[in-house]
């Protein structure tokens, strides 16, 4: 006969980020440790509410199994005396194993014949067992915010109130949180907060679905779904799709209940970015939108009732969202009193960073070093456009409305400047230029845009690698892995052929005079942390091996966009046999090439066929590689660089490069070093993975 | 204690509440009902600190009261100066001075939310028609080495209260542990009245608050943002400082007095803000230094209430 076991821990308010977590810890903790009982065939179900966490494990029987072990002891020979009567070493071992001493067995064994003992462990009662591994399961999970309360004895997410523990309908005798289990429960605290009494397991979930708790989080969502997408349709609009808010809602409550209520239509004239930060990030709404996905003058908020009775929760809601909604036209319109031309010299107001000046002094260097970066280029941007528009984007940080939602930086600055009518390259270079989020997101539309983005966040990581914050480990509080990632998605984006190692000397020498640590030394360290986020981006974005973005980056990284092309047409042979085989050669080639001086090969010191061969080859070879790079035909760089392979391993076979006659062996070296500084053009082959690398 | 919806609405009932004029809750009478109700569970009704605060946490009545392990149950209105958010009195909904209204429960009670849901019906806010939420929110106060975990309360998407259950306060870990309820007084009205506008609420006897508080926001704001005199005021966060070192240093501390000192540096810091006086890495610098007096202030409090005897009781001696 299986029976089930049924826990409710009631609480307060558990954080809704918290329990996704939490039912994960249970079902683990639970599951282990019913393995370790022996009861590794039960199933384990774990559900949640804002207000109790619920664990149900199906298939338990009434008691552990009992369990026969057989224990050996010493050889029967020293046993028994002559008379057949046990010795001392049988009574001991009859008393260790726990049997009676004429309860014990011969055995054979190949070493002779030995004593035995067959013990039977008695299973125990599965509810005893329960009753002393649920606490333990409880107590030991974590929480990213922890707390005690009352008088402080006690520590979990948010206070207890109550303990449900059955098992086959009978109370599993425990207590935890300083709550002693029962059968004792509430419903939902508007709908049936009347205590009840569990009777079973079977009848636990109809029971709060009568008092309003529905307790599986996947019933919660689908409610959510179908309901709110019901609500758009009766005024004929759609639900912004928004998984994430959804989740977030199906934890915050105990019914899903929804309701919708409409907005002022005037308020739908502020910027969208405006109306939706307002609605999804200051009261959780769901955006309705029409067809063509403009906003429409509607909410769907999520209520955690079945209904609302007097129409005051819906009437309270429109009148909450109002006075936000309110309140951000009043910051709009202040924010259009004043021009962002003559709010831009208070940049100088602000501070960037202690060291690193305001954020007027930063904008200087990012225009200045925007208009090198145009000129490295060859782009054909007007020096005193790029000077003010180093200024006017990021003159929204003195607005009321970034102030108040910092998350629409860049986006208010677009806003106002188109409506103060600044010409499309300006005003979109506002918007996008802290696009994209890292690697996320769609890089600038314009080059006024892009090269803003790059210069802005090559300053940032110039002046604060020159004050030393660098990031380290997993601390990077100011994001500069991100800034620099951005930085290597725009220039590679953009397809640019952008010197990476002038540019960051360029952005360091910007900061000469305004930070005190040796340009050198920063020019070095974030060279290097730029790489990092190079070989980042051809792993995590372009897709290739690790092994083969080494090897490209190795032959040099400065011009992203041959860069990108370079790893791809490597990373589609790279576990080709042919390239394994190079690869190898290579790294002889590599050792023996060490420190080899200019190499200058003479032909009449061949001695073998090979050499002969080997230099031919590679006279071929180098013309071919100078075709493809210039044609930046990589593939075709590579499938010749492939035909080598033969050649160079019949070189290694036959030719004994390290020979006695110096002369002769210089030359080999030399023929070597040759066929290196090409290989290198292209790729450090040694570097590939002989296994084949993974992805 | 009531447990369940019956007795909710049953105990609002029993409440004698004060009708507000013509029936509208006006901000008095918030204030009124909201203190009687707490004085029936056992709170003391306490003034407002009478120096500029920026939120009633500061007020000795939670800040050390808290601390040790003497129960106490305290509510007290105080007014709240926050002078970065002061708005000339233009904006309908932001102040830079607002009451709070605040009450701690020391121990934290068992059934602190049906507490406070009581509290609510006794504004006339009945909990069976309403959307009321508890939401994480949790609370730290760099300047008073205190941090505590709790929800914002949301009362049909209006937020209403901040309930804390204080983990930590002066860099003391606490036992027992407190709630703290703060019901931000003008919010509520508000909502309640359903106004577009702070200052259109009525305070109370036909008053509207923009009557008594709007010529003060305005000059308030002038001061804060355009007049006070930077230099002053850095002179006398450094005196002030001083004093509070001072009466730490005295034998024995003068607990209130140092702690009163601190608040002041407090609010001259605050002042300092509004003024953007203050950079970024300095600020980080005076909130340490305002803190490291916060934390002396309680750890003295904590020595002297020993010395004493603990007079209220020991919350955590009546569970043996």
């Amino acid at each position: 006969m299986m029976a089930a076991f049924l826990l409710e821990l009631r609480t307060e308010e558990i954080p809704a980020n918290a329990l996704p977590g939490a039912r994960r810890q249970l079902a683990d903790g639970v599951s282990r440790a019913l393995a370790e009982a022996g009861f590794g065939d039960a199933t384990v179900q774990v559900m949640s509410t804002s207000l109790r966490l619920m664990v149900r494990i199906d298939g338990l029987p009434e008691r552990q199994a009992d369990r026969t072990e057989r224990l050996m002891g010493p050889p029967a020979r020293i046993a028994f005396a002559d008379d057949g009567s046990p010795t001392k070493a049988a009574d001991g071992f009859a008393k260790k194993a726990g049997v009676a001493v004429d309860a014990l067995e011969t055995e054979s064994t190949d070493k002779g014949d030995y004593l035995v003992a067959t013990v039977v462990h008695e299973g125990r009662a599965t509810s005893e067992i329960l009753s002393e591994v649920v606490p333990v399961v409880l107590k030991a999970m974590r929480f990213p915010k922890m707390m005690r309360w009352g008088l402080g004895e006690h520590y979990f997410v948010r206070p207890v109130h109550g303990l449900v523990a059955l098992f086959d309908g009978a109370v599993v005798p425990m207590e935890v949180f300083g709550i002693t289990a029962g059968r004792e429960t509430v419903g939902h605290r508007v709908h049936g907060p009347e205590p009840f009494e569990v009777t079973s397991d079977a009848d636990y979930v109809g029971a709060l679905t009568e008092r309003g708790v529905l307790i599986d989080p996947a019933e919660r969502r689908r409610i959510l779904v179908a309901r709110s997408a019901e609500l758009a349709a009766e005024v004929g609009c759609r639900v912004h799709p928004d998984d994430a808010l959804v989740a977030e809602h199906v934890e915050l409550v105990e019914y899903p209940g929804l309701l919708r209520g409409s907005i002022d239509g005037e308020y739908l004239e502020l910027p969208r970015e405006v109306v939706i930060t307002t609605l999804r990030y200051h009261q959780k709404c769901l955006i309705l939108e029409h067809e063509d996905g403009s906003l429409a003058p509607h909410f769907l908020t999520v209520i955690d009732r079945r209904d609302d009775p007097e129409g005051l929760v819906r009437q309270g809601n429109e009148w909450v969202i109002g006075a936000r909604l309110a309140d951000a036209r009043f910051f709009f319109d202040e924010d259009r009193k004043h021009g962002m031309e003559a709010l831009a010299p208070d940049l100088s107001r602000l501070e960037f960073h202690r060291v690193l000046g305001s954020v007027a002094a930063k904008a200087d260097r990012v225009g200045k070093l925007a208009m090198t970066l145009n000129d490295r280029l060859g782009l054909d941007l007007d020096a005193e456009v790029v000077r003010r528009a180093a200024h006017l984007v990021k003159t929204d940080l003195l607005t009321n409305m970034v102030v108040e939602f910092p998350e629409l930086q860049g986006v208010m600055g677009g806003h106002y400047l188109r409506l103060e009518g600044a010409d499309e390259g300006l005003w979109t270079a506002a918007r996008d230029h802290y696009r994209p989020s890292g690697f996320d997101g769609e890089i600038p539309t314009s080059d006024l845009g892009r090269l803003l983005g790059v210069a802005d966040r090559l300053d940032t990581l110039a002046g604060l690698f020159g004050v030393g914050e660098i990031p380290s480990g997993s601390k990077d509080p100011l994001g500069l892995r991100r800034a620099a990632q951005a930085v290597v998605k725009i220039v590679a984006g953009a397809d640019w052929k952008l010197d990476m190692d002038g540019a960051v000397q360029a952005a360091v020498a910007g900061l000469d005079g305004v930070v005190e640590a040796p340009s050198a030394e920063t020019v070095a360290t974030l060279r290097d942390f730029m790489a990092d986020r190079v070989r980042r981006y051809l792993t995590d974005q372009v897709g290739v091996g690790g092994d083969a973005a080494d090897a490209v980056m190795a032959a040099g990284w400065g011009d992203l966009s041959e860069l990108r092309a370079r790893a791809e047409a490597l990373d589609a042979v790279r576990t080709t046999p042919q390239m394994r085989a190079l690869g190898l050669a290579f790294k002889r080639v590599k050792n023996i090439t060490e420190g080899a001086p200019e190499p200058i090969v003479d032909p009449g010191l061949f001695e073998t066929d090979e050499e002969r061969e080997l230099h031919a080859a590679s006279e071929v070879f180098a013309a071919r590689l100078g075709e493809c790079v210039g044609a930046r035909r990589f593939d075709d760089a590579f499938a010749s660089m492939g035909e080598l392979a033969e050649v160079l391993d019949r070189f290694f076979v036959e030719v004994l490069v390290m020979c006695e006659d110096a002369k002769v062996r210089d030359n080999r070296v030399a023929l070597l070093t040759e066929l290196r500084r090409e290989f290198l053009t292209l790729a450090d082959l040694s570097r590939l993975q002989v296994d084949g690398g993974n992805k | 204690m009531p447990r369940n919806r019956a007795d909710v609405v049953s105990f609002a009932t029993s409440v004698r509440l004060y009708p507000g004029a013509g029936g509208t809750v006006d901000l008095q009478t918030l204030i009124l009902n909201l203190q009687h109700f707490w004085a029936e569970h056992g709170c003391v009704i306490q003034q407002p600190l009478d120096l500029e605060v920026g939120a009633g946490t500061m007020h000795p009545e939670t800040f050390l009261r808290v601390l040790g392990p003497e129960p106490y149950r305290v509510a007290y209105v105080q007014p709240s100066r926050r002078p970065a958010d002061a708005r000339y009195g233009e904006n309908p909904f932001r102040l830079g001075r607002h009451l709070q209204l605040q009450v701690i429960l020391k121990p934290s009670p068992d059934d602190v939310q049906n507490l406070y849901l009581q509290s609510l019906a006794a504004l006339g806010i009945d909990p069976e028609v309403h959307d009321i939420r508890f939401e994480e929110d949790n609370w730290e106060s760099p300047t008073l080495g205190a941090w505590g975990v709790g929800w914002q309360v949301l009362l049909d998407g209006m937020e209403v209260t901040q309930f804390t259950y204080f983990q930590q306060a002066g860099g003391i870990e606490l036992a027992p542990i407190s709630a703290e309820l703060t019901y931000g007084l003008e919010r509520i009205a508000m909502f309640l009245g359903r106004k577009d506008s702070i200052y259109d609420i009525e305070w109370g006897g036909g008053v509207p608050y923009g009557q008594i508080r709007l010529e003060d926001e305005r000059e308030s704001s002038t001061y804060g943002f355009e007049v006070a005199d930077v230099e002053m005021l850095r002179r006398h966060l450094e005196d002030w400082e001083s004093e509070a070192k001072r009466c730490l240093d005295h034998d024995p501390p003068l607990v209130i007095p140092a702690l009163e000192a601190t608040l002041k540096t407090s609010h001259l810091f605050n002042l300092m803000d509004a003024r953007g006086a203050v950079s970024v890495t300095e600020r980080v610098g005076l909130i340490g230094r305002v803190r490291k007096n916060a934390i002396r202030a309680a750890k003295a409090y904590v020595a002297r209430r020993e010395e004493l005897g603990h007079p209220l009781g020991n919350a955590l001696g009546e569970m043996e």
